[in-house]
């Protein structure tokens, strides 16, 4: 995705009139918009082409887009995906992210809102790809492990491979960048997810659990994770000693 | 709605704890009268005995009969009476007939008060569940076209284009509103014959004249979007409907096959009707999206839609329901036939025919009025 060329973005949307307001509406901001009205022909679409962000509506004819994106995300496609639906209760939200999606907005949308939140979904890949670019900061090793950011893999300490989520990744590179530095939860929400996705800072705790688990050697007395009570995390490469 | 409920299940707490107790009480007199019996039985036994006793001890066999009643004497020996230990017998099946005949009325009209308050709640669930239901598809429903209504509002208010430019958008938003209108309309017309509400009249009606007046108001719509309506309908057809019913029917599937063919190339609507004995029959065929065979009986489902496809049709699932209902209210049928998706469709209305015009009406159409947009 370099700078001159518009980022090519899919819409799945099966209301004709929605689809062309959303449609109009990046592509009055530079965007080059690509349209399928179900989830069969996005599959297909998205099989042969690269997108730097799909818009993809919950409730569709036919396969609906949480399953849509459950598709994309086990063929190893890591495009982000922002949810369009009509239903915006909490619990939905959740399965909407648990699905693979990066953010979700519920109908009806400010327009204002929607163009922002596709600006920052888009401007946080740039940052993931751009620091993960060179073969110097697509590798992190630290404590025995090995994480390719590239193809989201990793290897632990004990040798066993690790298949990370994109929000895994993105929560390492975010404590790598700042290794030895207090990041607050907030900090991690805003880089990662944007904003306001998540009811509450406790998600962050959930994800440093789980990168616990992955590489640390004691989960319970961690070296590498380390939390700063009542602030944020730590994160050390070289291990607390 | 909740008092009623505490009051149902209070009821069918009492009515089962009045079943366990005729049980009981059944159980308990078939075991007093076995008692009773047995004691009766065997206090005769030893009335026998003591008069064996006596005949043996020398006692005259008159004096024995006199002194102890319900025993007789022969050869020398005392036994009971036959007809002492046939009324024994009477008597204790009489009991265990009455108590059966008793017993089973009360359990069965027991039984009956469950099944009709176990009912009543079922129902209740079933129509809370259903209110749910629709409320969630119906405001999700609503949810879309104000998306797109919101979308394009804010829209002109961001980048302020100029009248050409906004012309679509314009048009857009006229669509959505029509669109809500259209759902809110049949969203009213199927709470009604939900709960029955409906007073429909049985009158004779002409068919034509239904037919012309509802394709007169789809007409413009139709012109823009480039389908031709046509209708050949003989004015001589006459059915027995509800009139207003009958203008619902006929707009819901004409709405329905305009939703059919709208992007289709070359699209068109045909009207056509013809009568039998009893019965006069609409038959509206498009040459739109179609369906598969296997869905023609789940298009009348309440929210049930058809894929949207490349024409991009979105309705409430209520329209072809509404007519179901309504049909079977005019005592008439509806069904529909494709051949499969992409192949047209076709929706035969059936109702039943006026019977003093029956017996004049054609076997065949006659010439109609042509009408062609």
């Amino acid at each position: 995705m370099s700078a001159t060329l518009p980022a090519p973005v899919l819409v799945v949307e099966d209301d004709p009139h929605l689809a062309a307001g959303v449609m109009e509406n990046l592509r009055a901001e530079g965007y080059a918009v690509t349209a399928a009205p179900d989830g069969e022909q996005a599959l297909d679409w998205l099989a042969g082409h690269e997108f730097a962000l799909i818009i993809l509506d919950v409730m569709l004819p036919g396969a609906d887009g949480l399953s849509v994106c459950r598709t994309l995300r086990a063929r190893g496609n890591t495009t982000p995906v922002l949810f369009l639906t009509a239903r915006g209760d909490p619990a939905d939200r959740v399965r909407g992210l648990e699905a693979g999606g990066d953010d979700y907005l519920a109908k009806p949308f400010h327009l204002q809102e929607f163009l922002l939140r596709v600006r920052a979904i888009l401007r946080r890949w740039e940052w993931y790809r751009s620091v993960s670019a060179t073969t110097a900061t697509a590798v992190l090793r630290f404590g025995g492990n090995e994480v390719d950011f590239r193809a989201f893999r990793a290897r632990s300490w004990n040798g066993e491979p690790q298949e990370l989520t994109e929000k895994e990744a993105m929560i390492l590179k975010v404590l790598a960048e700042h290794a030895g530095q207090i990041v607050s939860r907030e900090d991690l929400l805003e880089r990662v997810w944007g904003y306001d996705v998540f009811p509450s800072t406790r998600t962050v705790d959930n994800f440093i659990l789980r990168l616990r688990k992955r590489f640390e050697r004691d989960p319970a007395a961690p070296r590498h994770f380390l939390t700063v009570w009542g602030v944020g995390y730590r994160f050390l490469t070289e291990g607390e000693p | 709605m909740k008092a009623t409920r505490v009051f149902q299940l209070t009821a069918l707490a009492l009515v089962m704890v009045s079943a366990v107790q005729v049980g009981w009480w059944l159980f308990d007199q078939h075991a007093y009268t076995v008692e009773k019996v047995a004691a009766a039985r065997a206090a005769y036994a030893e009335q026998v005995a003591a008069a064996q006793a006596l005949l043996d001890s020398g006692a005259a066999p008159a004096r024995v009969q006199q002194l102890l009643s319900g025993i007789v004497t022969r050869d020398g020996r005392a036994t009971l009476a036959p007809e002492v230990a046939e009324a024994l017998t009477t008597e204790e099946h009489r009991r265990y007939r009455q108590y059966a005949w008793e017993g089973s009325f009360f359990l069965l009209a027991l039984a009956a008060c469950i099944a009709v308050i176990a009912r009543a709640l079922r129902q209740e669930a079933h129509v809370r569940e259903q209110q749910d239901s629709f409320l969630a598809l119906v405001s999700h429903q609503f949810k879309t076209p104000l998306a797109s209504l919101q979308l394009s509002l804010e829209t002109l208010a961001l980048r302020a284009p100029g009248p050409e430019a906004a012309r679509p958008l314009i048009d857009r938003m006229l669509a959505d509103l029509a669109r809500m209108e259209q759902m809110v309309t049949q969203i009213l017309e199927s709470a009604r014959l939900e709960r029955g509400r409906v007073d429909l009249k049985s009158e004779p009606l002409q068919l034509a004249g239904a037919v012309a007046r509802v394709s007169a108001q789809l007409e413009e719509r139709a012109r823009q979007e480039r389908i031709s309506i046509s209708s050949d309908i003989a004015p001589t057809l006459i059915v027995v409907s509800d009139p207003l019913a009958l203008d619902v029917v006929v707009r819901n599937v004409l709405e329905n096959a305009l939703a059919a063919v709208r992007g289709a190339g070359g699209a068109h609507i045909t009207l056509s009707a013809r009568a039998s004995e009893r019965e006069v029959e609409l038959l509206v065929r498009d040459n739109g999206v179609g369906f598969a065979p296997a869905e023609s009986a789940r298009l009348f489902q309440k929210f049930s839609r058809l894929r949207s496809g490349a024409s991009g049709y979105y309705g409430t699932g209520l329209g072809l329901y509404i007519v179901r209902r309504l049909m079977e209210l005019a005592d008439g049928r509806v069904s529909a036939h494709s051949e499969g998706v992409g192949k047209g469709a076709s929706i035969r209305l059936t109702w039943p025919a006026a019977s003093m015009d029956a017996r004049a009406a054609p076997q065949q159409p006659a010439a109609g009025q042509e009408t062609r947009t």
